[in-house]
């Protein structure tokens, strides 16, 4: 019991640690990719360390939820990351979840960051609120038909993150699977509407208007902010282990911990670096074109889907 | 030749009732006309000649004639004109005027500017809120009426301004400015939107009003050059030509050195290199393209690079001066501006090739922003944004000044309207620059003086001075008082003429596309604020 609980510890921490090292990484790829030195791989920590610090402007028109958004979008975040088996091991909350909570974990923050966007009353948390709504709307099919050709392989066609857990463990050599390799396609897709990235939105930009994500939490500041952020940081962690962890298992069954630990964590910057090639290659869509970037999603991993039966 | 020609046409047009009619400077005509009969004329010569309303300003002149004096410019592009038609009102008189702008939508902007400044009021005008004064400035402040003190400090007030208001089931009002997310100039936009689409926006702007004109009023000849100077940071060396060649115009200075006046052709041509690569540079950065931002931008740092190397100043300040150029800036860089232009040209050429071939960027500026012909022809569009919209307008062709008459150019000209072709026009623009200085350096003396004297300025004289900034038509008039100082100096700049024309661009996209459309026509705040 104990040793479970120090587990969960280790590993809670672990990924507070590591997560907002990811999106670092993606930055200075960005600026790499342009023969520019870039900011400094630890860039986001300093930034958490930095809104921490600052005071929180709270507007005097917001009610409860705004004040509690933050936290809740943190939580679910973490708890959802918390679900999937990070390394060799199945710790915590991982051991009695479905792949379908982790979903809904997410949701639900989405929720409460949509409805403090607008608890605001400016005019670009709506405008920001209804956006990110509209791609998380966009995006979801894609998700859930990953996420059930991932359980239908298992055999007893269960969503259960332990069973999934199982048969990946059994069967690492599906990374190289037509299946696999066509959701990997499809999840990255969605990694890149999730996270609020180019092409369907822009993290870096300054015009408020053209803002997704960023236009929803315009008006956080302080200890707030730096829990969104964080929270966004996890939110991205989420995706980048379903598709290292389940989608190309390579390495999964190593049993010490350390190097399991080191492949996985060399599977996230091998993604990390096919998300700045993206970012650097491609241009923000329009806001109308979103729905095509996710239909692609779609229908790739309805393809994966249906290989799935194919090769049956 | 042709001034005459038309000064004879006007002089017949308006026989009937004219006061008095001059023709100075080689091309610019002045009438005066009487207040009762000045709408009419306004709209006869509109109608009757071949030429569009560019300026329309104000002048306290009591220390001459105890009156105001309001000009009604018109440019008559095709023949190198400028007619001039002039009213004067008796300060202690009633201070009203009839408005022309129901007949001649252009006026609209420059009558709600007098009203704002010297309190004249325009009857039956066809919109008649503050423009200048915003919010927080007090309405009954006339700043360029003479007895307004430079040093007069101004109460706060808090005043709601009037929108145009939409309703109707989901129509929203979004908010926008005068702060915004990132560092830029000040500005309110007030968007009436139905979910995405924008139905109707409205600009208000004059946060960044320094007080310019109110400023140089009494100011020796060569402080206002400084003030000049600093209309707008990146249209620094055409403004300031501007003002020289209208101080040159009133000393009647027509001859300039050859040096002088290919020099500031070059340097006019860097500035404007550097401001449309610029432009392009912000359109890849609005669509996130940051491969391309970064190559623009770095060519645009190579041209200012190449500007602190010839005058010190990456923004060519302190280069002009009434007469000539400060000093000789070329020397012998010759070879310096030709390596750095051949650098560029390879490398603008390949990565404009980089830039159209993908499709993502180009399905974002296609058809998004169009702005109408008739639309841009009502209101006057000018430069790039008029010349995307089938407007075949530009100074340096028109009204050529500098040594621009004796180089070979074209002026780019397309009639898709949108974004894709307002950036088309700038990179071929570019192109025709760098062909301009390569000219320029080409048919320039090696040696020789970049400047005359121009000695005492003769008192109480006017004249225009005008240039192709890279926002386009930039039109300087100024008025010497006595003992070498101005007495009024009225800029209006292309950014004024354009706002208007790029709030009818917007209406009908999508929120997310406006950044993009305003970088489009990237207008100046400053340069529209004075």
């Amino acid at each position: 019991m104990i040793v479970s609980v120090l587990k969960l510890l280790v590993q809670i921490m672990l990924i507070l640690i590591i997560a907002p090292f990811f999106t670092g990484v993606i930055k200075k790829l960005k600026s790499k990719f342009q023969h520019k030195i870039g900011l400094s791989v630890f860039q986001p920590y300093y930034n958490l360390i930095k809104l921490c610090k600052k005071d929180l402007v709270v507007s005097s028109v917001t009610s409860w939820i705004y004040n509690v958004a933050p936290y809740i979008y943190f939580m679910t975040s973490l708890f959802a990351v918390l679900c999937l088996p990070v390394v060799h091991q199945l710790i915590g909350p991982a051991y009695f979840t479905d792949l379908l909570v982790i979903v809904y974990l997410l949701v639900a923050g989405r929720i409460f960051m949509a409805l403090a966007g607008l608890d605001t009353g400016s005019a670009f948390g709506g405008m920001g609120s209804s956006r990110e709504m509209l791609v998380s709307a966009l995006v979801e099919p894609a998700l859930f038909v990953i996420i059930i050709t991932v359980s239908s392989r298992t055999g007893i066609a269960s969503t259960n993150v332990s069973s999934i857990y199982e048969y990946t463990l059994s069967h690492t050599e599906a990374a190289f699977s037509p299946i696999n390799l066509l959701l990997f396609a499809s999840m990255l897709m969605i990694l890149i509407a999730e996270s609020s990235r180019i092409p369907v939105d822009d993290p870096s930009t300054h015009l408020e208007l053209t803002m997704v994500h960023e236009a929803m939490v315009l008006e956080y500041s302080g200890r707030h902010l730096a829990f969104i952020e964080m929270g966004t940081h996890i939110k991205q962690l989420v995706f980048m282990t379903f598709m290292a962890n389940i989608l190309i298992p390579i390495g999964f069954n190593i049993e010490n911990i350390f190097i399991g630990l080191g492949i996985y964590i060399l599977k996230i910057l091998a993604i990390t670096v096919l998300v700045a090639l993206v970012e650097i290659n491609t241009v923000k869509l329009r806001l109308y074109s979103i729905p095509n970037f996710a239909a692609i999603a779609f229908i790739i991993s309805v393809l994966g889907f249906l290989t799935c039966f194919i090769l049956k | 030749m042709v001034s005459e020609a038309i000064f004879d046409t006007i002089n017949r047009l308006l026989s009937s009732h004219m006061l008095e009619s001059k023709l100075l400077n080689e091309n610019e005509i002045y009438s005066e006309v009487s207040l009762a009969s000045h709408k009419y004329d306004c709209i006869n010569i509109y109608n009757n000649i071949d030429c569009v309303l560019v300026d329309l300003f104000g002048n306290d002149t009591s220390e001459i004639d105890g009156s105001i004096t309001v000009y009604y410019t018109f440019a008559v592009r095709s023949s190198n004109t400028l007619i001039t038609l002039y009213i004067k009102l008796d300060k202690k008189g009633s201070m009203q005027i009839s408005s022309i702008s129901k007949e001649i939508p252009a006026a609209s902007l420059y009558e709600r500017e007098i009203k704002d400044m010297f309190g004249i009021s325009f009857t039956d005008s066809a919109d008649s809120r503050e423009l200048v004064h915003h919010g927080n400035f007090p309405l009954k402040v006339h700043p360029l009426k003479k007895e307004f003190r430079k040093n007069t400090r101004l109460a706060f007030e808090k005043r709601e301004q009037s929108f145009t208001s939409i309703s109707g089931t989901g129509v929203f009002e979004v908010a926008v400015g005068p702060v915004h997310a990132g560092i830029i100039e000040p500005g309110h936009f007030r968007f009436s939107v139905a979910g995405e689409p924008i139905i109707n926006i409205e600009a208000k702007l004059y946060y960044t009003h320094r007080g310019l004109e109110k400023l140089s009023e009494n100011e020796d000849y060569m402080k206002v050059l400084l003030f000049s100077e600093r209309i707008s940071g990146d249209e620094t060396f055409t403004n300031s030509l501007a003002y020289c060649q209208a101080i040159e115009k009133i000393n009647g200075i027509t001859y300039l050195p050859e040096r002088a006046l290919y020099s500031r052709v070059i340097f006019a041509e860097l500035e404007r290199i550097c401001s449309h690569i610029g432009d392009i540079s912000g359109l890849c950065v609005d669509t996130g393209y940051i491969f391309a931002n970064g190559q623009f931008a770095m060519m645009r740092r190579w041209i200012q690079m190449l500007c602190e190397q010839l005058t010190g100043s990456r923004f060519l300040r302190n280069t002009n001066k009434p007469g000539g150029l400060r000093r000789d800036f070329i020397m012998d860089n010759k070879k310096l501006i030709l390596d750095c232009l051949n650098n560029l040209y390879t490398e603008f050429n390949d990565t404009i090739e980089i830039i159209k071939n993908n499709g993502m960027f180009i399905d974002r500026v296609e058809h998004t922003g169009i702005l109408n012909n008739s639309i841009a022809v009502d209101l006057n569009a000018v430069g790039p944004g008029g010349r995307a919209s089938g407007i075949n307008t530009d100074v340096r062709k028109e009204f050529p000044y500098a040594a621009y008459s004796k180089l070979k150019f074209n002026v780019p000209k397309h009639a898709n309207c949108d974004i894709n072709c307002r950036m088309n026009v700038k990179i071929e623009e570019v192109i025709e620059s760098i062909g301009i200085i390569r000219q320029a350096l080409d048919k320039m003396t090696d040696k020789g003086s970049v400047a005359v004297e121009i000695g005492k300025l003769k008192p109480y004289s006017f004249a225009f001075g005008m240039t192709e900034s890279p926002r386009g038509e930039n039109i300087h008039f100024v008025m010497t008082g006595a003992d070498n100082t101005i007495m009024r100096y009225k800029v209006r700049t292309p950014s004024f003429c354009n706002w208007p024309v790029l709030c009818h661009a917007v209406n009908s996209n999508t929120l997310t596309d406006f950044p993009l459309i305003n970088k489009s026509f990237n207008l100046s705040y400053a340069g529209n604020d004075l």
